[in-house]
């Protein structure tokens, strides 16, 4: 994570050229939407934003992901567990100067992580080892053809947030969102409403999702050091 | 098996020898002490022989969580640092070290880390012979070479320490040059704003040549009853989730809020406490940083409250983005030195936790010098030509930094109020605003005085703040840090999501309250028991001389002063209610028996 420091960023001038917000005037200020499902009936994209002028860097978000997706069964009935921030799906990202970044999947359309899985579609699904749910437009992994090549993490940290990781010891994806079904954990419980499930533009682009950019743009707004500016 | 919400194991490190153990805690040590604070202090206890050189190599630096640090509960992430203080010192020294233990307890997320990591605490021992720091990955424990971050600033440090980690989230803590350069009023610091401020702490770390502790980890405990843990989750979320007025105080202000009440109560140190409202308090409160320095509200691991502010200034002492004043920090630096430039102040704060150094201690500091110039006890040439004045920036930034490296006049002012005033003289002890060597925090005394006068003259490190003015409030205060659970969020859990019930679904064991109010007695009682066998006595137990002198001449309490007569009256009444001798303030057998504490008769 060498990029992480802010001050050392070569590209940053060029990367703020670049940036777009609020795509169709649907999101929020200052945020960044990133889990998108496709509504079925209306074609329109329903997808978690980030409010992050209003996020704290709690990580409520995470221990309620990682408990709502990682169940346990106490006496036969399944139960969210303890809350392990390790197992969550989201991840906040905290920066000095400060600021917090969650990340999470994008569910993105073009979803490069499904591209790049080398996995035959299988016959009667034509689904390869990492596939779309069509329900929810989530990314899901099937661990009986998964080979753990890890190539699906290596392309969404190439071209997008780089959230997945592979299982240490099967190289299987881990930490795409599964939007819990419907009803995310993290928008319901974020004590901040920094997290939002709102309708937004299908076609916004993905390609600056990586904690580090976002934390470029959010210091320059929270702080807006000016060039040759340093702290003494 | 250890108890459920435990791993009961603590991660201990030797830095003489290079030994990295797991040990094991005794199940009963758990569930008479809890955790943190109270684990710490059994703990310190048990392997310290008295006496101990609070540097030397003996000396234990413990990071203690509790069994409520690692999980979701709302505002429970403290990290506990408890070892000997390097601060104190009784009347009559009974060793040639004497002193008392040190607690220092720090939000953030290094704690519950620790815990991911597999370890209910950290215990340091012994001496590197060259600046390490300790890596964790779950079982994985590695001591590094720490010589390239050597003499960085907390600020830099965070930055580039945490590149040099490499791939994944780590946590950490660390000192700075104050602690380094062996300044006993050195804190530890974590994401360059969150400290484990008073009690020297930070001068321990340095002087077994610990820079920094990072710690990454997967696990986290077994919970005994989640059920019932989830349905308290549930309803203690839910009642931070109404966002009342509370919550949404907290939100907007933090602790600065009580700049401008306190003030306007009389209960504000100003001007080296000699008064206890300041007439520019509004010029440093939470309506002007919210207006010229606060930017985002920023929270600890779960923590609904966001009380922290991240601040920006930009001035004539550069540009600084930092955690701007708290109710601590913003008076100690601020009122207690007459300070209201806001872009000063916040320089101030920066720098002193970017040295590392317990701003409590330090501002108090300067207020003491700030008045023994004016009484014209010393002049410039022993501050070496400082002219340090009320509300002067400049100076107080030059003497904060000559206290972080001991340059000078800032080997002596470094030393803190306690050694100042013996070197001054003239009287200045009159005005040496500090208890058993440990300097005063940001609430005056006066106004409240029943209160105020036993919360200081009675706590366990030295003067301190938190520790509270009765036994109920002292034994409630031994709970949160033992469990890891923030005092601030302390009124949120009440009745059916009570402490204790948490404690039970997690632990699995049926805490009653009795049971449970005990163990705060317990915990109290056993660091009362450290100090006693250091030689710490009832004459130890007072308050500085100004109070019952000084009245104050301005605001709404203008003529408050403590009685003296009202204050030993008081404490007879402390002791009483505790069962302790009020002649020594030895805790009475009886007392100790009926604690499980019989070990230290």
């Amino acid at each position: 994570m060498e990029d992480i420091f802010i001050t050392k960023k070569q590209s940053r001038r060029h990367f703020l050229s670049r940036i777009t917000y609020g795509a169709g005037g649907l999101i929020l200020l200052g945020s960044y939407g990133f889990s998108i499902k496709r509504d079925s009936l209306t074609g329109n994209i329903r997808a978690i934003a980030v409010d992050f002028e209003k996020c704290t860097g709690c990580r409520t978000c995470e221990s309620v992901c990682a408990a709502y997706n990682n169940k346990v069964m106490v006496n036969g009935e399944l139960i969210n567990g303890p809350g392990n921030p390790a197992l969550s799906n989201i991840r906040v990202y905290h920066f000095n100067p400060d600021v917090d970044i969650p990340s999470t999947c994008a569910l993105c359309d073009d979803a490069p992580c499904v591209e790049a899985c080398p996995v035959e579609p299988h016959p009667e699904t034509g689904r390869k080892a990492l596939y779309r749910d069509e329900k929810l437009h989530t990314i899901v992994n099937d661990p009986e053809r998964c080979i753990g090549c890890q190539s699906c993490a290596f392309a969404c940290a190439q071209k997008r947030a780089g959230v997945i990781h592979p299982d240490p010891e099967t190289g299987n994806p881990r930490f795409m969102c599964t939007l819990c079904g419907g009803d995310p954990q993290c928008v319901k419980y974020c004590p901040y409403d920094a997290l939002k499930y709102i309708e937004m533009p299908a076609d916004r682009n993905l390609d600056k999702l990586a904690p580090e950019k976002l934390a470029e743009i959010m210091i320059d707004k929270f702080y807006n050091f000016k060039k040759g500016e340093q702290q003494i | 098996m250890s108890t459920k919400g435990y791993f009961g194991r603590l991660l201990e490190v030797n830095l003489s020898t290079g030994k990295i153990e797991k040990t094991r805690i005794l199940d009963s040590d758990i569930q008479n002490f809890l955790g943190g604070r109270g684990l710490g202090a059994k703990i310190l206890y048990d392997r310290l022989k008295p006496g101990t050189d609070p540097l030397s190599p003996e000396n234990i630096l413990m990071f203690m969580t509790g069994p409520f640090v690692a999980y979701p509960i709302p505002s429970s992430s403290r990290t506990c640092v408890v070892t000997k203080s390097p601060r104190t010192s009784p009347v009559e020294k009974k060793y040639e070290h004497s002193s008392t233990l040190s607690y220092a307890n720090m939000g953030g997320f290094f704690g519950p880390e620790l815990r991911y990591a597999g370890y209910d605490g950290l215990l340091v021992t012994g001496k590197s012979d060259k600046p390490v720091y300790i890596r964790i990955e779950d079982d994985d424990v590695r001591i590094e070479d720490a010589g390239k971050f050597w003499g960085m600033k907390t600020d830099e440090f965070d930055k580039i320490f945490h590149s040099s980690l490499g791939e994944g989230r780590y946590e950490s803590c660390y000192i700075g040059p104050a602690g380094e350069n062996l300044v006993p009023m050195a804190c530890i610091i974590n994401t360059a704003a969150r400290a484990a401020g008073r009690g020297g702490t930070g001068c321990v770390m340095g002087s077994k040549n610990l820079k920094a502790i990072a710690v990454k980890g997967s696990g986290i405990p077994e919970v005994a009853d989640l059920k019932k843990y989830n349905e308290l989750l549930e309803k203690i979320r839910g009642s931070f989730m109404k966002k009342d007025e509370r919550v949404m105080d907290w939100r907007y202000g933090g602790t600065a809020n009580a700049l401008t009440s306190s003030s306007r109560n009389g209960t504000q140190a100003v001007k080296n406490y000699s008064e206890g409202t300041y007439s520019d308090i509004e010029k440093i409160g939470t309506e002007a940083n919210r207006e010229k320095i606060w930017k985002r509200d920023f929270a600890c691991y779960s923590c609904q409250l966001a009380c922290k502010k991240s601040g920006f200034a930009k001035g004539a002492y550069g540009v600084q983005v930092h955690d701007g004043p708290e109710y601590e920090t913003g008076t100690m630096l601020g009122a207690n030195l007459l300070i209201s430039d806001l872009n000063g102040l916040h320089k101030l704060i920066y720098d002193g936790d970017d040295y590392g150094i317990d701003i409590i201690s330090t501002g108090n500091t300067i207020g003491f010098l700030m008045e023994a110039m004016e009484r014209g006890h010393i002049d410039a040439g022993f501050l070496d030509g400082i002219e340090l004045s009320w509300g002067n920036v400049e100076a107080s930034l030059e003497l904060m930094r000559k206290m972080a490296y001991r340059e000078g006049v800032g080997e002596l002012a470094c030393r803190g109020v306690k050694e100042l005033s013996r070197l001054i003289g003239k009287g200045s002890e009159e005005y040496a605003i500090h208890v058993k060597g440990h300097e005063l925090a940001a609430w005056n005394v006066p106004v409240n005085s029943s209160s105020w006068s036993i919360t200081y003259a009675t706590s366990n490190r030295g003067a301190c703040h938190m520790n509270g003015g009765n036994s109920n409030r002292q034994d409630g205060a031994c709970l949160r840090d033992s469990l890891g659970a923030c005092s601030f969020a302390s009124s949120w859990y009440r009745d059916e999501v009570h402490y204790r019930h948490i404690l039970s679904a997690i632990t699995g064991l049926e805490w009653t309250e009795e049971e449970f109010n005990k163990a705060g007695t317990r915990i109290f009682t056993m660091e009362k028991m450290f100090n006693y066998r250091e030689g710490f006595r009832r004459a130890d137990d007072t308050i500085p001389e100004k109070f019952f002198n000084n009245e104050f001449t301005y605001g709404d309490h203008k003529g408050a002063i403590v009685k003296r007569n009202e204050f030993t009256k008081n404490l007879d009444k402390y002791y009483e209610s505790r069962g302790w001798d009020k002649t020594t303030s030895r805790p009475e057998d009886d007392t100790l028996r009926e604690l499980n504490l019989e070990f230290t008769i």
